[in-house]
């Protein structure tokens, strides 16, 4: 793969966090100013990923400062997923943040912060994805947390400060137990002879693969241990998940979009560019992400299942489908990562889809609780209707874009040799399509109680840049299922990419 | 190394300093005080990062920043919120003298382990050496005392102080691991934890303006 220097991969930083700056600088102005700052500001975020796409899907790697920026396949497929559902996200919040600001003061001055932290917070984003650098990596997955502690605040609610903690202490102590992880891989590789690591910066997540197989395995093995436990807190990998219910259910629903559709993400894809690098030589790490990604499914879609808060039960469901993600990233093999990274696209796009249905049912509607709630298809019928394109894809039902990542995943795990980790999965995807078909019966054709009827009768359907926001992500969830290979030179960039280090630690 | 050799004798009495301090912090029920005990905790860690890193500018840098930001302004935030706060952390989940005991046991068991194992985790045969072996030792040590307090004390403060530890911790395993490498001080300096540890403190102050109470198991209150 060839290299080529590219101002690129910073503007991608840089765009959104001046932006989001501005934003925040210009707080004493008027709602539109807010509005149309991070609308231009992710709108230009977009345009930049569409080019960093372009310039890598031949094979070509964006470098830049040495190779500490450094945007391949998999770092270009997470700053287009991020800046485009960042854009998204931002045109959905138009008509949908005042609606919830009615009862804060100082709304206005709100408003700049909730556009500029999460300007920021997509800088931040788009920087752990194009830095191969593992001290960077540290410190911007620490930077995404800090800048959306306080969108998960938002409303300044009582439950939302518990929320707000706990999201923010436990990946807090989680990206420590990464730290000690990155302590301990840098001494190992610094720890070979110098003629071993000569010409090599150890720093580099690329340069560290080329020392991978020769380094101490008790120390290896230890490390990757720890960075299990840091990237895994941030992804929510069970055992690891206590903050994500609180933190899903409690932030602004754009907000839990982010949190669930791409925040997440950032830990798997944090644990595809560390792990990996050890997994050709410590098979035992393959089998310990396979148990702890399967423990995932299984947990969080039977939690999901006995939920009545229908956020909590999104939440829990994301529990769920990252065990899926990281178990395919885990895998090591081409099928296995290209299914991983497929359903990290497909995940991202339905959770988004339906966290984003969900705020129009509680903007609608005025409450989350699913027993509370019925009657709305006939009302609302671009919500009822997308909400559904969410529920069968994320059940992994065909047509849908999940039905085929869920099933290369399937067939990538038993032709690894674990057999009983594809049960798992497809078990857990059983379970989804029953948890969320009945859900999306229950609020939009379900039976309400006399008391309710009422207010359902005032509803109609949401304002059109929400539902157009909404109609663009199924339209894709649609698409992305009927003709798969559209992601397919994308995905398999992304996917080789991994695989070249892998084959470099092999070789 | 040179200067790691000459100074192997102050650098182990630094790190026991440093492990007695981290135990008073870890028990200390009066928050003023465990803060003061938490500055004399980064105080050593400081001053054992000037000795092994002696002479390299990203080691002098680290030392640098480290006092400013651990000895200097995460007490001063700590203090600063104190006096809002309760002065006396809420009651843990394990009683004073149980907790204590727990605390010395597991530090002398665990200290002796990875005193006694620890050329199987180690990188290169020097690092198995004295004062490395020592101040790794005490390292995790301290990491696990962070995750301790992190797990059983319900105070707020109490737990962001576990998070200070935890980061000493893993420090300290880096400096001893690789005193000789610049990128050793880089490490140190940008994975400082002083936003988190602030934000996490606005937070204590918020939950208790609002429940009148800093006790971690008493924030599912504010859902209702």
């Amino acid at each position: 793969m060839t290299q080529q220097t590219s101002i690129l991969p910073l503007l991608a930083i840089v765009l959104p966090v001046a932006f989001g700056c501005a934003s925040i600088l210009l707080r004493a102005h008027g709602r539109r100013l807010h509005e149309g700052t991070a609308l231009i500001g992710l709108a230009l975020t977009a345009i930049v990923s569409f080019m960093i796409v372009g310039a890598v899907m031949d094979g070509t790697i964006l470098t830049l400062w040495g190779e500490n920026f450094y945007v391949d396949g998999l770092g270009a497929l997470m700053i287009l997923l991020s800046s485009v559902l960042g854009l998204l996200v931002v045109v959905y919040s138009i008509p949908f943040i005042p609606t919830r600001l009615l009862e804060i003061q100082h709304a206005g001055r709100r408003l700049s912060t909730y556009y500029g932290q999460l300007l920021v917070f997509l800088g931040m984003m788009n920087w752990t994805c194009s830095t191969n650098n593992i001290v960077m990596l540290y410190l911007s997955l620490e930077l995404t947390t800090l800048a959306t502690a306080f969108l998960v605040i938002f409303y300044q609610k009582r439950a939302s400060i518990e929320a707000g903690y706990k999201y923010l202490m436990l990946v807090t102590v989680g990206i420590l137990c990464a730290l000690m992880g990155i302590a301990l891989i840098y001494s190992a590789a610094a720890g070979l002879p110098k003629t071993e690591t000569q010409g090599l910066h150890l720093l580099l997540i690329s340069d560290l693969a080329k020392t991978s197989d020769r380094m101490a395995p008790s120390l290896v093995l230890l490390a990757n241990a720890f960075l299990i436990v840091g990237f895994g807190t941030k992804a929510g990998l069970v055992p690891f998940h206590a903050w994500l219910p609180d933190a899903h259910a409690e932030a602004p629903e754009p907000i839990s979009a982010l949190l669930s559709g791409i925040v997440i993400k950032v830990g798997a894809y944090a644990l595809a560019r560390t792990i990996t690098i050890f997994s050709p030589s410590f098979s035992a790490i393959v089998i310990f992400i396979a148990i702890i990604a399967s423990a995932s499914m299984i947990f969080g879609i039977l939690m999901a299942l006995v939920q009545d808060d229908l956020k909590r039960m999104l939440a829990y469901s994301s529990v769920s489908q990252i065990g899926y993600i990281v178990e395919g990233l885990g895998l090591g093999t081409y099928l296995g990562i290209y299914g991983g990274l497929f359903h990290l696209v497909n995940h991202t796009l339905i959770k988004a889809l339906i966290f984003l249905a969900t705020g129009a049912i509680v903007m609608v509607a005025g409450t989350r609780k699913i027993s509370e709630l019925g009657g709305l298809g006939r009302r609302a019928p671009v919500t009822a209707a997308c909400f559904l394109v969410g529920a069968l894809a994320i059940g992994g039902l065909p047509p849908f874009s999940a039905f085929m990542s869920k099933l290369t995943l399937f067939i990538a795990a038993a032709e690894r040799g674990l057999m009983w980790a594809a049960v798992i999965a497809v078990f857990t995807g059983l379970l989804t399509v029953a948890c969320f078909v009945r859900a999306a019966y229950r609020i939009f054709w379900g039976q309400l109680s006399a008391g309710r009827e009422m207010i359902v009768d005032e509803v109609g359907e949401v304002p059109p840049a929400m539902w157009g926001a909404m109609a663009a992500i199924a339209a894709v969830v649609i698409t992305l299922g009927v003709y798969p290979k559209v992601a397919y030179p994308l995905l398999d960039n992304a996917a080789k990419c991994i695989l070249q280090v892998l084959g470099g630690v092999a070789s | 190394m040179g200067s790691v050799a000459v100074n192997s004798g102050l650098v182990v009495t630094l790190m026991v300093i440093h492990l007695l301090a981290s135990m008073v912090v870890a028990e200390m029920k009066n928050l003023r005080s465990a803060v003061y005990a938490l500055i004399v905790q980064s105080l050593t860690l400081c001053v054992v990062i000037l000795l092994l890193g002696w002479g390299q500018g990203w080691m002098i840098a680290w030392f640098a920043w480290g006092l400013a930001t651990k000895v200097i302004l995460l007490p001063y935030l700590f203090l600063r919120a104190i006096k809002i706060l309760p002065r006396q952390e809420a009651e843990p989940v394990v009683s004073s003298w149980v907790s204590f005991g727990i605390v010395v046991a597991s530090v002398l068991v665990i200290y002796q382990i990875l005193h006694t194992y620890l050329a199987a985790l180690v990188p290169t045969v020097a690092a198995a050496a004295e004062p490395t072996r020592s101040s790794l030792a005490m390292a995790f040590t301290v990491f696990l005392l962070g995750i301790y307090v992190c797990i059983v004390r319900r105070d707020m403060v109490k737990v962001i102080i576990g998070v200070l530890l935890l980061e000493n911790g893993a420090h300290l395993a880096l400096i001893s691991l690789v005193p000789s490498r610049p990128e050793t001080g880089i490490i140190g300096i940008v994975t400082n934890v002083v936003l988190a540890a602030w934000l996490l403190l606005y937070f204590g102050v918020v939950t208790f303006r609002a429940l009148g109470t800093t006790d971690t198991m008493k924030l599912s209150e504010l859902k209702r």
